[in-house]
This record gives structure tokens, sequence and C-alpha cells, in this order.
């Protein structure tokens, strides 16, 4: 059995002045090199959830929470932010806040500073996540005046330079052009790939998660509502429906082809899986033609 | 012959440090057109608005909004005429109600009381936000303040309402209701303009395209024409939605012509495919 | 007022001896009652802004913003400071109760108003040339390097930088009143654009308070002040030029300090 980075259990959270616990009694573990997706709806709690998984809560967030959150085994309520976050890396919703200094290479190198790492390791460090998030010859630039995936690449860099095990990424491309989007989740599949590191992500493009995530965890006002592979969820028309969630278009077709009482031999939910099976479909129906 | 609403006649702008955002675009929208303008960011798009609503005024070239130069005009009149929702919501948010935060713009043009209350309630009917007129603005969903907004563009009565990336952030269900209040608005015989990267919502609600490529305009033409030419908008940073390279890869066997811009049509194109050579083979 | 990239004398110097002399300096100009010293410092200024190599353009930039400030300030002086020698009779007569004397205008008024214009002026071309010759970092551990807690100095500095931020967001908040067909702000009297405020400065404040949250948050994230020292990546060394320059410097405002002393006497 894999390893595991973090069990949340019986988790509970209420903002200072919320009328009702904005999470309720929230389990779940995610394993080593898992890409896990958190879907759900505005205010179903996502924000909040990365809030507790990252030690953000209790540590630095005001509120009523109760539960427990255990990061590569280090219950969150008995260490530091600072601690948990060389374990746990987060890159918050909005990029332009998390940046705060002039020049890239500061941005990146801020958090290591801070934990008084030697200057060589600083250097490393930060080159190597600069290298990663493919900001090679910006460490000069000011981080303000870049493009909106090229400062979230940053705020990923400066994350990374910590060096964690696990990156959680709040709607990290939300504010992007298709293809800014999708750089951000090739980043994101190397450090998986390459640097084995889990991956907890916030997110509502469904063709994207289908594509890069191994599994989806759906909240609905405040509890999980269910969890499973991109398929088992895109699939599960009662979770869609309550949940309002977008799915990829390929299942759109399908779903749509099952209402005319045509099935397809399987479910896609990536492109190639939908030219392939509706190629299938209609190279079936011609054979039968032919024969 | 349509009438036109906005003509941009080889608008150039830069600037003042110097860099150009715009060269040389130029371009009609017809009254009663939704056009979607998409591009990568930092292609202009957000500096385009910006000159159509008169925030800014070409270096060089005209911007002709319902036969009137945006340079001869103020911008509190052309704001009667056509109606902008700023990507952020919050930066436009500031009354202790809904109603308040509706009726700012028609109180400024010093409109009868009459007035003021009738156009507040077609603008909180559009918007569906009757339940929440006497919310606090700034405490709604994002979904919710994002209408806010609209509906406050809305009282302002213009014939034309242009929205910069009006659903970044919304989930599936924002987008909709904000797609459908701009739909709505165009059926009611008015002029819509969306900034989006949002290719799904492109292909569902707008009949045309334009494609922003490094300050130039790279394409313009009916979105289903514009979607099936993957290259230039490669060009431009941007993809036809899912449907549409999935229906392109399946030419070959559907025989369509064109792009094809909705999942429902593409189901049908299958379906009637499928059924004919079932059809065939039980002759 | 944003870090101008360059490499002049004035770029290059290290952060501390810059914060050394952008503290005497301002001591001084607040400290003095005489024009000539006022009049020494702002020539040297206008110098310091020659050899920095920053357009003077910058620099009429904010001026420009701050001229209004400047005039209301002297008018305000002239106008209610008291003084012995009258230049204009006081329209309102002595004995009225409140108002009586005003619109009196006295020569010592109009001398003390024009001190606090020159005073401000002054102030106006030392800041913005202190920061825009010194990276924000550099600033930030020069203010370590003098014995300043890494915590305030970084607060200081990162609220410099968040000064840009902040007139695109009154832009783009004004932006969106205009288009509300809201003209007060350009055409509006003194009285309507104070009463409108509220409508600009609510949005700023809860946008200011929600990202000074995020900025929080996304600082504690990254162990800010997690440890009792912290390592720098970027380190500043006082050089032999910078030394000299200090001496220099610290000579040159005791002279003036001593120049302030006689004339005052």
């Amino acid at each position: 059995m894999a390893e595991i980075m973090v069990r949340v259990e019986n988790a509970s959270f209420r903002y200072p002045n919320a009328k009702e616990y904005n999470l309720k009694n929230i389990n779940f573990e995610v394993e080593k090199g898992e890409f896990l997706v958190i879907m759900g709806e505005n205010g179903a709690g996502k924000t909040t959830l990365c809030k507790v998984l990252s030690g953000i809560i209790p540590h630095s967030q005001e509120g009523s929470y109760f539960g427990d959150v255990t990061i590569c085994g280090l219950n969150s309520k008995e260490h530091a932010l600072s601690t948990l976050t060389q374990h746990i890396g987060i890159v918050l919703d909005d990029p332009e806040s998390q940046l705060f200094t002039t020049e890239v290479l500061d941005e990146v190198a801020f958090g290591a500073e801070n934990l008084e790492l030697p200057v060589d390791e600083i250097r490393r460090n930060a080159q190597w996540a600069i290298d990663v998030v493919r900001m090679q010859g910006y460490e000069e630039k000011d981080p303000t005046r870049l493009s909106g995936g090229q400062k979230q690449r940053v705020a990923i860099a400066s994350a990374l330079t910590m060096q964690p095990e696990i990156l959680i990424l709040d709607e990290p491309t939300s504010q992007l052009d298709p293809i800014g989007t999708l750089e951000v989740f090739q980043v994101v599949r190397e450090l998986k790939e390459t640097y084995h590191m889990t991956i907890i992500m916030v997110t509502h493009k469904s063709e994207e998660i289908a594509q890069f995530a191994d599994r989806v965890l759906v909240l609905h006002a405040g509890e999980v509502l269910a969890q499973g592979t991109p398929q088992e969820i895109f699939r599960n028309q009662e979770v869609l429906d309550k949940a309002w969630l977008a799915i990829p278009q390929a299942s759109e077709v399908c779903v749509a082809l099952e209402q005319q009482g045509i099935a397809l031999n399987g479910f896609p939910v990536v492109l190639e899986e939908g030219v392939q099976q509706i190629g299938q479909l209609l190279n079936g129906a011609r054979k039968e033609m032919g024969a | 012959m349509t009438e036109t609403a906005i003509s941009v006649e080889r608008v150039t702008y830069r600037y003042h440090n110097g860099f150009q955002a715009l060269t040389d675009v130029d371009f009609q929208i017809r009254k009663h057109e939704f056009v979607a303008i998409i591009g990568q960011n930092g292609a202009g798009k957000s500096t385009l608005l910006k000159n159509l609503v008169g925030l800014y005024k070409p270096t060089q070239g005209n911007i002709v909004v319902n036969g009137i130069n945006t340079r001869d005009i103020s911008i509190a009149r052309l704001s009667t005429k056509v109606g902008f929702v700023l990507q952020n919501p919050d930066r436009q948010l500031f009354a202790n109600t809904v109603e308040e935060e509706i009726t700012f713009g028609p109180r400024n043009l010093k409109l009868e009381q009459a007035e003021i209350d009738r156009r507040l309630e077609h603008a909180l009917e559009m918007t569906g936000l009757g339940p929440l007129r006497e919310d606090f603005p700034m405490a709604l969903s994002a979904g919710d303040r994002a209408k806010v907004v609209i509906a406050s563009v809305i009282a302002m009565q213009p014939e034309i309402i242009i929205l910069d990336e009006p659903t970044t952030g919304q989930d599936r269900r924002g987008c909709a209701q904000i797609m459908d209040i701009a739909k709505d608005f165009q059926n009611r015989g008015f002029t819509v303009v969306v900034v989006t990267h949002h290719m799904a919502l492109v292909a569902d609600y707008a009949e045309r395209v334009i494609v922003m490529c490094q300050g130039q305009k790279l394409l313009d033409g009916p979105t289903a024409e514009i979607f099936t030419q993957t290259q230039a908008l490669r060009k431009a940073f941007v993809m036809p939605p899912q449907v549409t390279q999935l229906a392109a890869r399946l030419q070959p066997q559907l025989g369509q012509q064109g792009a094809v811009l909705h999942t429902k049509e593409l189901a049908d194109l299958v379906a009637r495919q499928y059924f004919s050579g079932k059809e065939s083979s039980i002759q | 007022m944003k870090y101008y990239p360059g490499t002049s004398f004035l770029h290059r110097l290290d952060a501390r001896v810059k914060i050394i002399l952008l503290l005497m300096l301002t001591i001084l100009v607040f400290m003095t009652r005489n024009f000539p010293v006022l009049a020494v410092i702002f020539v040297f200024l206008l110098l310091g802004w020659k050899i920095s190599g920053i357009p003077m353009r910058e620099l009429g930039g904010y001026l420009k913003l701050l001229v209004g400030l400047i005039a209301f300030v002297v008018l305000i002086q002239c106008l209610f400071q008291r003084g012995e020698t009258s230049l204009i009779d006081p329209i309102l007569p002595e004995f009225l109760p409140l108002v009586g004397g005003m619109g009196r205008i006295t020569v010592e008024g109009v001398q003390f108003g024009l001190l606090l214009g020159f005073r401000l002026l002054v102030i106006m071309c030392l800041m913005p040339l202190v920061i825009m010759c010194t990276r924000i970092r550099e600033l930030s551990l020069g203010f370590v390097k003098l014995g300043v807690p890494y915590r305030i100095a970084f607060m200081i500095t990162t609220a410099l930088n968040q000064v840009p931020l902040l007139q695109d967001e009154i832009t783009t908040i004004t932006d969106a009143q205009k288009l509300r067909a809201f003209t007060v702000f350009e055409d509006g009297t003194p009285l309507k654009k104070l009463k409108a405020y509220p409508t600009l400065v609510i949005p700023l404040v809860m946008g200011a308070m929600k990202k000074s949250m995020l900025i929080g948050t996304a600082m504690d994230v990254r162990a800010f002040g997690s440890r009792k020292g912290r390592s720098y990546l970027h380190d500043i060394q006082m050089g032999r030029a910078d030394m000299v320059t200090l001496v220099g410097m610290i000579l040159f405002c005791a002279v003036l300090a001593a120049a302030n002393y006689m004339l005052q006497r």
C-alpha cells in the first residue's frame, strides 16, 4: 500500500462570523504521488479545505476548528506553520496578492530566506524552482509586470523553493487563457512524474482534470459528496446535478447519445477516448452495413 | 442592411510609456450582434475595450459608437449608449444595498424618481436579483456580485453592453447565469460584446468571433468559421472547444461541413450517421 | 514611486548611507527656519537628481501631484498664522467672537507659510530620489542592518511597494464610476467631492483589507518570522566609496546645522 501523505479526520471549521459550519466532518486521505482535484460550486468550502490542509487553519486563520489533519505524520495542530510548510506548500487563489517583492528571484527565495537556510542552498533551490516552472531568464523581472500565467508559475516556484513533498494549488488557472492553463497543468504533471510530488488542486476545468488528475473529491455545502476517478465522478449524474459540476465535452456528447438510445463502448472523458469510441461506434455501424 | 453599433476605424493605441498595445485595428459591430473577442492574456483585448467605452482615446484612428466619435462625447454621456462591465466586481461595488448600487448610475443621470424605479425593477428582473435587493453587495457570493455589477450597467439603459471576462472565477452555474443575462439582453434587441477565455461559452453564445494577437486583429468571422482555423488560433494561443476538436477528428466518418460548436449538435450528427448505417444494413 | 533601474553613483551607494542621509536631511529640513539653508539642500537634491540619471520629468510628475497641497498649506498659513506686522487689515472686526480678526494677513504669517511650503517641496524632492535609486530589497536590508527589526523593515518596504499598485486600483475604481455617469471627481464642487469620497474610499479600503489579509497568509505559509534570524540571498557590503560618502555627508549636514544655528541667532 502506498504511503499516506495527508490524512483528514473529522475536520470541521467555521469562520468567526459564519452562521453555519463551512466544513462539516470531512474525512479523506491522499497517497504519495497522487494528483487529487477538489471540485465543487463556489461557496462549497474548497478554499477553506485548502487552508485546513496546509495548516493555515488553525495557525493563521481564526475560527472554530475541530478534527485532525496529519501531514507527513505531523498533526497540523501540534506543529508550527513554518514546519508544515516545508512539507506542504500552497499556492493561494489570487496570484497578485502573494507576490510582494520586486524581482522574481527574490520572490522565489523569500520562503527559504525566512527559514534561515544557507545562501548557497537558497540559490540552488530557487534556481531549481525557476527551472521547473520554466521561468529561466526572468529572474530579475518585476513580478507585477508578468502575464497572468507567468505570475502563477512564479507563485508555484515560490512554494517549491521550500522543497515540500505536497503542493496545494487553489484555482491556479481561473484567470488564464487556454494555453496558460495548459502550461500550469504541464508544470504540475512534471512535479508529479519527475519529482514524485503529491498534488492537491482546486479547479473547475473538467477537461484538464480528466487529462491530468488521478482522483476527484467533490465538495458540496461543506461536506464530501463523492470521491473517485474522473471517470467515475463525471459518470455519476446524481453527483453532477447536485454539485453543478461541468463535465468534459467528450463526456457530454456521450450522455447526449445515450439519451438517444446509443451506447458507446465506454465513457470518454478525454478527447482521444472520444475520437476512438465514437469512431468505433460509427465503424461498427458501417461494418454491419457492409456485412 | 443592418445598422452599425460600433465602428473601430484603423485604431492604434500607445500607452504613455510608449508601449503600443493596439496596431491598426479595424472592424464594425452591427446592432443586435453577439460578438466574442478572444486571444492570449496581453493580446490587447482590455485596451481595446477601454477604447470602445471612451476611457482611452485612440492614438490614431477613430471609434464611432452609434454614429458619435468617442472623442466628441463625455464618458458620462457615452455610458448611456455603451455599458461596460469591468473585470473585477469588487472594485465597482460600494453601496450599502443592491438597490442603491443599481440606482447609482441613474441617479447620476438626474432622472426622475419614477424612471429610476422603473429601471431598478427592470435590472432586478433581468438579473434575477429581486430577492437580494436589500442585501449588502460586498457580502454576496462571487456570482451574485458579478450580477449586481451587470444590473447596475443595465440600469444605465445602454444599447450596447461590453463585458470583460465576466466569468472569471465563476463556477458552472455562475457562468451560465451570467451568459444567459447577456443573451437575454441581445434578445431584447441590443448588442453584446464579450471578452473571455472560455471557449465553450464562446461557441454556445457568440455568433461572431474576433481573435486578437499581439495588438492586432488576427481573425474575424462567424464562430463556426473561426473555430475551423486551428493553425491561426494556435498563433493567438487559443484552442477551439473540445467538441469542435472532437468533431474535426471525426470529420472523415461524419462528413460534416464546417465546425461543430455544441455537444448536442455533435451527438445528433453521430446519431444520424449511426442510424443511417444501421438502416442500410437492415435493408 | 517605484525603483527606477540604473547604475549611477546614487544607485550603487550602500542603502544604509542613503537611509542615514535621508534621516539627517529630513531632520534638518524640519528644524530649520532659514530659507538659505533650505535653498542649499534644495540645490543639493537637484544635483542628486541630475547624478541619478532619472529623467527630471519623473520628479516633475510628483511635484505636479503635490503642487495643490503645497499651495493649500501656504494659503492656510498665510490666512491663519497670527503675527505682529499687518500686511492686510482684518475683514472682520476684532471684537467679534471666534471669527474676529479673520482675513488679516501678516508678514510673519506669509513668511511662515512660505517656509512650510518650501519644506514640503524639499521633502518631496528628497523622498522619491532615495526610493527610486534603491532596490526595495536593499532598502529593507539597509534598515535591518541599521538595527530596525526585520518585521518592521519588511512592512515599511512592502507598503512602499504597494503604493503604485494602489494608484492602479484608484484608476480602476474611478473609471468604473465614470462609466456610471459619476463625474463629481472631475467637475464637482469641492463640497460634492468631499461627499463623494466614500464611493472611492469604500472599495479601496475593502480591497486593501482583503489584500492585506491575503498577503499576511501568503507570508505565513512562506515561514515569515518563523526564525529569529534570516538569510539574505543578496547581501549588501559597505565599500570604501560608501564610507567616504557617509563621512562626507555627515560633515555636510553638520556644516548646514551649524550655519542654521548661526543664522538663527
